[in-house]
């Protein structure tokens, strides 16, 4: 269980967008959620510069496709 | 609330949320449903995966949709084959698709099916959120908070529903989640 600052930050968040033009935060917003697929996509293109590296892609890979 | 957005403000998230969805609208009735709903309302917080519920659809025309999907540089993970695809989502299975260009990593569209009356409500009572600023259906908040609050439950889950909550202070209806959340009781939690 996250304790109740974690709660009261995404509250302030919340109230904090609702009360402003979207320009002011849409920016940093899309660049934090951007950044989650740019670093996967990097560590995905390291990986495969080796062969021990796709051969664990090629594990990933499997493991999402039945999860 | 402030909703004016506009094309070049679009993440990740969101252009494969539209792109996908675009293909979908011109084959069947979706909804987004559950943490994109959140998200794309500004919500912190990252995911790999967006929630879509579809219309049951006879195979042949789900054949079309997943060639167009196909097409447009899409891949399911369960299966490249349209017949393969149908059977599992027909069998009450999920699947998911994800762009090509990515090789199944993520973002994902997770799709099932209608699979039973509060699917078959929630894809009715569909809206688009003027908030998300974005042109896609998604089930109604009151229904995220409700499936959140009192299906769902994890840390996330309560703090996506808070989320909703604030950012949606003025139009809801507590009456029509209470109502929603008695129906979750009946026909999710007794399974």
């Amino acid at each position: 269980m996250r304790d109740k600052t974690h709660m009261e930050q995404v509250e302030r968040w919340a109230e904090f967008i609702r009360n402003k033009p979207q320009k002011e935060w849409r920016p940093k917003f899309n660049e934090f959620i951007d950044a989650q697929f740019e670093i996967a996509k990097r560590f995905r293109e390291n990986m495969e510069k080796t062969e021990e590296g796709r051969e664990a892609l090629k594990k990933v890979i499997e493991w999402r496709k039945t999860r | 609330m402030n909703f004016e957005r506009r094309i070049g403000d679009r993440n990740v998230l969101d252009k494969f949320t539209e792109d996908f969805c675009g293909i979908v609208e011109r084959y069947a009735k979706y909804i987004i449903v559950l943490g994109f709903v959140a998200i794309s309302t500004g919500r912190s917080r990252s995911t790999e995966d967006i929630d879509m519920i579809l219309e049951k659809i006879p195979k042949d025309k789900f054949i079309e949709l997943h060639n167009s999907l196909d097409k447009a540089g899409f891949e399911c993970m369960q299966s490249s084959k349209a017949e393969d695809v149908f059977s599992y989502l027909n069998h009450g299975d999920n699947v998911r698709y994800t762009r090509k260009e990515n090789k199944m990593f993520p973002p994902e569209m997770d799709i099932h099916f209608v699979k039973d009356e509060l699917d078959e409500l929630q894809l009715r009572e569909r809206q688009k959120i003027e908030a998300s600023g974005l042109d896609v259906w998604f089930s109604s908040v009151e229904f995220n908070i409700a499936f959140k609050e009192e299906l769902l439950k994890s840390d996330k889950d309560m703090e996506d529903a808070t989320h909703l909550r604030k950012m949606f202070y003025k139009g809801l209806s507590e009456e029509k989640i209470n109502k929603i959340k008695a129906m979750i009781e009946m026909l999710r939690r007794k399974r």
